[in-house]
């Protein structure tokens, strides 16, 4: 099978557009987007150092935050002050990114997932221990480190992609 | 495909040699050559001989030519068969092949001119009152003057009963058909049976094996209770070579309950928006029905194991799903000299060991021009199955076909989900439509698509009209897309 990058359905391999959104899946696979590798298991280079004490302190100014989630076409913005809990909205918890909506649960995203931070040397992402585990771009993240965001990364929360776009 | 050369011939080798046993032959021949013939340009024998090296040497090459090759049992048609790609991966999963299958009558051929021997049938409950009669009446005028005198033509009304308004006759009296035509009056429901049933039996009463035999139905409304009769009746005429046109007028009738009627004959199924354009349809089907080369077409679903026939879809002389239920699939007539088109959708199941595929393709047809019957068409299109298969572009006319046919079964899809209760999908697919619509220049379904998407969220269903609208501007794309649009003779 592969994967559709616009919508994250499985397609054929040979089929040559996307049956649930309709993308030309022969243009995805020249442009060398689409992978056919399995889709959770590849990490393949180490990890990124996670950050250092210092490096963690906490940030003064707000940031700009932008997440676009494709499977739903839903793109949010918020504000960043110290941090921006992922998950889905329970009776005892409301995270600031509430993917239910997105089919967070049939996706494998836990109650509290993950949480974004924003320190001195920029932004960083944190898996709280969850339960189907936190991918960023390639790599899976081992729980509760922090590890740094880049304009434009990918991030699966269990089997949801987001896109990250920070100003 | 016939004017391809037989590189395998030509240097006397077996289509399954090894590539030491191709080169030692090549140097073999190369060796028969004076070294002074040994020029491309000027000898054509020398040309041909290196130009067969060169494509079976190379295994890329070599592949794409094998699957090229099909084998002919008979040239009498000219039948093309293009894959969406000649090789596949040696893979644990099933793989997607597209294949496009284009038929065209031979060249030479004058295209039998059969005389028509049409019966229209027409739906005169109280809905078709005023305008909608009006347009049927003015269309059945012109299409009366396109016909030769030669043509047989029947008309039919009804409504929980038939009338016949004319009976079949050579056109040589006009006059008592136009006659019969305006006294036609609307009342009463609709029962296609009665219709369908009448106008057979004024097929019936040319010598079928004469002509080239056709019923056109033009409905607005739902038939009662006699569906099933309807279904019987269209699969018992099919045989006996009558085929069956279905326009529903307006947008209230059963579009799924028309193209199964339509299907035991491989006839078209079509939407007519506004009466006015009711003439123009109505032409568009009786341009070239009387030029049959071959009647009856039907595709034998015998496929090997490795393969599963997923959809099909026939795009030329006009788009329509096919039926893939039977032993069989109906194609329909190749009319005139234009061509039959058909794709279909295949998965190969999965392939563990470098391989060759050979998918047969086994047609059957009657030619009445040379009263042949059942006559079958047989050849053979391969795939090879490769580690490392390179990725190849595929050819321009399957991906805008597919691209069309994709977008049309997205549109049936959302009405799945709708029926289902699954509205927030329905809504959303009918979102990517929107946007794919407008991908491909498609404004006025894209406008409706968006307006669908909200509705389906806010009412719970598609309009009928709306649906109606995108079930068939859908259907027709891929007949607009540049490789079947343009009806060349050449």
């Amino acid at each position: 099978m592969i994967r559709c990058i616009e919508c994250g359905s499985n397609q054929y391999v040979g089929a040559l557009f996307c049956t649930e959104c309709g993308a030309f899946l022969v243009a995805q696979i020249s442009k060398g987007q689409t992978t056919i590798l399995p889709f959770s298991e590849f990490t393949v280079h180490a990890p990124p150092p996670p950050l250092t004490k210092e490096e963690l302190e906490t940030a003064v100014t707000p940031r700009q935050v932008t997440f676009v989630i494709p499977s739903s076409r839903r793109r949010l913005q918020l504000e960043l002050h110290d941090e921006i809990r992922v998950g889905r909205a329970g009776t005892e918890l409301i995270p600031e990114l509430d993917l239910s909506p997105d089919d967070g649960a049939e996706k494998g995203v836990s109650r509290l997932h993950a949480s974004i931070k924003s320190v001195k040397k920029g932004i960083v992402l944190i898996d709280l221990d969850s339960t189907n585990g936190t991918m960023l771009n390639t790599y899976r993240l081992p729980p509760n480190r922090p590890y740094p965001l880049k304009n434009g990364d990918e991030i699966r929360f269990g089997d949801l992609l987001t896109h990250i776009f920070i100003d | 495909m016939s004017k391809i050369f037989d590189y395998y011939a030509i240097l006397g080798v077996d289509p399954k040699a090894e590539a030491t046993a191709i080169r030692i032959a090549f140097e073999a021949l190369q060796n028969s050559f004076p070294p002074a013939e040994r020029d491309r340009a000027r000898n054509a024998d020398y040309q041909r001989l290196v130009n067969a090296y060169e494509v079976l040497s190379d295994p890329v090459r070599r592949a794409t030519y094998d699957s090229l090759l099909v084998e002919t049992t008979m040239v009498d048609l000219d039948i093309a068969l293009t894959l969406s790609r000649d090789n596949i991966e040696v893979s644990d999963t099933e793989q997607r092949l597209y294949l496009l299958v284009d038929i065209r009558p031979p060249k030479q051929s004058s295209g039998q001119q059969l005389p028509l021997n049409l019966c229209l049938v027409i739906d005169r409950s109280t809905s078709m009152q005023g305008r909608r009669l009006d347009a049927v009446r003015a269309a059945v005028e012109l299409v009366i003057e396109k016909l030769t005198p030669s043509d047989v033509l029947s008309i039919v009304s009804f409504s929980d009963r038939a009338e016949v308004v004319a009976s079949a006759q050579p056109l040589s009296h006009k006059p008592g058909i136009l006659r019969g035509l305006h006294a036609i009056e609307a009342s009463g429901g609709t029962e296609i049976y009665q219709g369908l049933a009448a106008g057979v039996k004024e097929l019936r009463q040319s010598p079928l094996a004469e002509y080239s035999n056709h019923l056109i139905l033009l409905t607005d409304g739902h038939t009662y209770g006699d569906d099933k009769q309807c279904l019987e009746l269209a699969a018992r005429t099919a045989v006996e070579g009558i085929g069956i046109t279905a326009f529903g007028i307006g947008s209230d009738w059963n579009d799924q309950f028309l193209d199964q009627l339509v299907a035991p004959s491989g006839g078209p199924s079509g939407f007519i928006e506004q009466p006015k354009s009711v003439v123009q349809k109505l032409q568009e089907r009786i341009t070239g029905m009387g030029t049959v080369y071959a009647q009856n077409m039907r595709l034998q679903r015998s496929f090997p194991d490795f393969l599963s026939l997923e959809y099909g879809y026939k795009i030329v002389p006009f788009a329509q799903p096919l039926v893939l239920d039977d032993s069989v699939i109906r194609l329909g007539n190749v009319e005139g000299r234009s061509r039959l088109a058909f794709l279909l959708e295949m998965n190969i199941q999965p392939q563990t060991v470098e391989r060759r595929l050979s998918i047969p393709i086994n047609l059957v047809a009657d030619i009445p021009a040379r009263q042949m019957q059942q006559q079958t068409f047989n050849q053979n299109v391969r795939v090879n199955v490769l580690k490392n298969a390179q990725m190849q572009e595929p050819p321009e006319p399957i991906v805008e076909a597919v691209r069309m046919l994709n977008m049309y079964r997205m549109n049936e899809r959302v009405w799945e989900e709708v029926e289902a209760g699954d509205l927030e999908a329905a809504a959303r697919r009918m979102r990517h439509l929107t946007t794919r619509l407008l991908e491909a220049g498609e404004p006025q379904l894209a406008r409706q698509a968006n307006f669908e998407a909200e509705r389906i969220l806010q009412a719970g269903t598609m309009s009928l009209d709306g649906r109606k609208k995108l079930k068939f501007g859908t259907r027709a794309l891929v007949t607009r897309t540049t490789y079947f649009d343009d009806d060349d003779n050449d």
